[in-house]
């Protein structure tokens, strides 16, 4: 409950901050100026208006994932069905691209997604089943229905050059790529959903303290429903950049990124008990690890070395964040 | 849980049951033929992808036409465990031939020596197993990475006039394939075209998502690439997809392997410059005829490699566009 008393007392940070606590609250925002000042001075190539968008652009897929994802955490729950959600989405998107124009295809994706978020609300939200289970179920599940959906076959746009769904993934507005854009501006609108709506405070409410926030007369059950509607709507969200993207793809193209996606979560800060979290610092996890990646492979180095830096700088964040909450660097016992 | 313990039972019992039925049927047929040969295969996952997918119908269908040929089609869902008891069953069904599509190679070892020890011999296909399971098998069929690496290496270099700089995505690290592909493609070059320069390799986990951004960042690192290998057509067109957005395309060769549909195509559109033809059903084809010759007690090499081609513009007409 302290830090969601934090971020809406804004009187409450008056109070005399120790170095460990800034570190706690601002080292996710330190790590990632850090990792583009060594970028920086080490590769030539790194700092470029190019290279920044491209990067956030790379970024955007899992990123705008991470957004849906954030609102699943803190609300207390998780969410290891966006990877195979997201494979479905786009494999649905694509090939129905072909068979009924972009115009239905597009709706018709953001219809079954949003059933099969729908699927995971009920289970977690009315059931009351714990999310790790429902949704760890819900990856196999789903990766099986996008299999027998397809054949096994790879789906592809057969007319990639004149098609206006290609400004989801290749498209320029303001000279921003429009991966980018939509990448932005849902995180601002989302981070204003989370911090200026009732909505948000009772996401943050569930999550925090979910007995406390029954008695207080909040429907529980609707509310984590609705976290995993966004998830799957986000999601979809991304199926749109990545199919336009790739102009095809394949069934398991979403494999392993619903870790890279909780990674980023965790990345910013977001508690994986629930109750605290923020769109901002997501936003900065899921750019940090991108910039790791791109960084990395600028210099040359080899895939494993990602991984590496990857895990230490996830370390570090979650050390620093629980050292500031507890006020001491080493567990006492 | 107990619940979903149950329903697990449940699924396991009608697997045997089925399994079962399947041995009767076959049973019968085999006393009504006695010269009939029965051959198992365990494949790794099919459904995942195309390849696999044509694979087992074309495996089908060639048994079908074959007379005297009984087969026990089984697929391990990518389980290694599941595989391994697949591989029990096959020896308590005593078929004649078990062919195995690893899930796993190295995993799957003591369950091809448990074949060996009651009398059956084991067939591997497509990708091979680990060295210490080399001499239990009788015999494995499929394509030669090496030798396909090594011919994305000679399309690579006629295409540049032997001389240029490249880059390289390979497949899913830690995967065979894709380290014979990368070995006997880098190998190659070194004899073919040394003035040939490979600047970086980075993995493209067989994902064109993926490899589009390893080759966005490479377009980032060196303004000037003659070249890029792909360790398959999925991800080589995720390059060309990247290199087409930055209008660089034109500059480079486009070297890939296992050709896929859409790489068919962008060879047609004069993108895509070269890549290795390999027929899931001329590789289901070679693993069921490797294993009835070895049922028929006849010599059979011990690699079993089934043709792989080069494709180039040039001759793409004489292949037909691939299915997956």
């Amino acid at each position: 409950m302290k830090a969601l008393l934090d971020s809406f007392r804004p009187g409450l940070t008056n109070r005399e901050i120790t170095p460990l606590q800034f570190f706690g609250k601002h080292g996710i925002t330190i790590a990632f100026f850090l990792c583009v000042v060594i970028f920086s001075l080490t590769t030539d190539k790194f700092l470029s208006t190019d290279n920044f968008f491209k990067v956030v652009m790379q970024a955007s897929i899992i990123g705008t994932i991470a957004l849906g994802v954030t609102f699943v955490v803190i609300g207390g729950n998780l969410d290891l069905s966006v990877g195979s959600l997201l494979s479905f989405a786009t494999v649905l998107v694509v090939d129905l691209h072909d068979k009924v124009g972009p115009g239905m295809a597009i709706p018709l994706m953001f219809v079954f997604t949003l059933l099969i978020g729908s699927v995971n609300g009920f289970l977690i939200g009315y059931l009351r089943l714990n999310s790790l289970i429902v949704t760890l179920g819900m990856l196999s599940a789903i990766q099986g229905i996008t299999l027998v959906y397809t054949g096994g076959k790879n789906v592809d746009i057969s007319n990639d050059e004149n098609t206006w769904f290609d400004i989801f993934g290749r498209g320029d507005l303001f000279g921003i790529p429009v991966p980018a854009l939509i990448f932005i501006v849902s995180a601002i609108v989302l981070q204003v959903v989370l911090l200026k709506t009732s909505f948000g405070r009772k996401v943050f409410a569930i999550g925090g303290n979910g007995t406390a926030a029954l008695f207080s007369g909040l429907r529980r059950n609707r509310l984590v429903f609705s976290t995993y509607l966004l998830s799957a709507f986000t999601t979809a969200c991304a199926a749109l950049i990545l199919g336009s993207r790739v102009m095809g793809s394949q069934n398991n193209v979403g494999q392993g990124y619903e870790l890279l996606v909780l990674a980023g979560v965790i990345l910013g800060g977001t508690s994986l008990l629930g109750g605290s979290g923020s769109i901002v610092r997501t936003v900065i996890g899921v750019l940090i690890l991108a910039l790791i990646q791109n960084g990395l492979q600028l210099l040359g180095y080899p895939y494993y070395s990602q991984w590496l830096v990857t895990w230490v700088v996830i370390i570090a964040a979650v050390w620093l964040d629980i050292a500031a909450k507890r006020g001491k660097l080493f567990s006492s016992y | 849980m107990k619940v979903q313990i149950s329903s697990v039972r449940i699924i396991q019992h009608i697997g045997k049951i089925s399994l079962l039925a399947g041995s009767l049927t076959l049973g019968l047929s085999g006393m009504a033929q006695a010269e009939t040969f029965r051959i198992g295969i365990t494949q790794n996952n099919v459904g995942v992808d195309s390849y696999q997918t044509t694979y087992e119908q074309a495996f089908k269908d060639a048994a079908d036409e074959t007379d005297n040929v009984e087969t026990v089609v089984l697929d391990a869902g990518g389980d290694v465990a599941r595989q391994i008891s697949q591989v029990r069953d096959l020896i308590q069904q005593q078929v004649d031939v078990i062919i195995i599509w690893p899930t796993d190679g190295q995993a799957v070892v003591p369950a091809v020596k448990r074949a060996k020890e009651a009398g059956i011999p084991v067939v591997v296909t497509n990708s091979n197993i680990a060295e210490a399971g080399q001499p239990l098998i009788a015999a494995f069929s499929g394509p030669d990475n090496i030798k396909q690496g090594a011919y994305s290496a000679e399309m690579m270099c006629d295409q540049l006039g032997g001389k240029g700089e490249i880059v390289q995505i390979t497949g899913q690290p830690g995967y065979t394939t894709a380290k014979e592909r990368q070995k006997g493609f880098e190998d190659r070059l070194a004899e073919v075209c040394p003035d040939v320069k490979i600047l970086d390799s980075q993995p493209g986990n067989w994902n064109r998502e993926k490899a589009q951004r390893t080759m966005e960042d490479f377009l980032t690192s060196y303004d000037r690439i003659d070249g890029v290998y792909a360790g398959d057509d999925n991800m080589g067109v995720g390059a060309l997809n990247a290199a087409k957005s930055e209008d660089r395309a034109d500059e480079m060769i486009f070297i890939g392997a296992t050709n896929f549909a859409v790489g068919y195509e962008a060879m047609a559109r004069g993108e895509y410059h070269g890549s290795v033809y390999q027929s899931p059903a001329e590789d289901a084809r070679n693993a069921l005829e490797t294993a009835i010759a070895v049922a028929q007690g006849k010599e059979v090499e011990k690699m079993s490699y089934f043709d792989t081609p080069k494709i180039t513009r040039e001759n793409m007409d004489e292949f037909e566009k691939p299915v997956f």
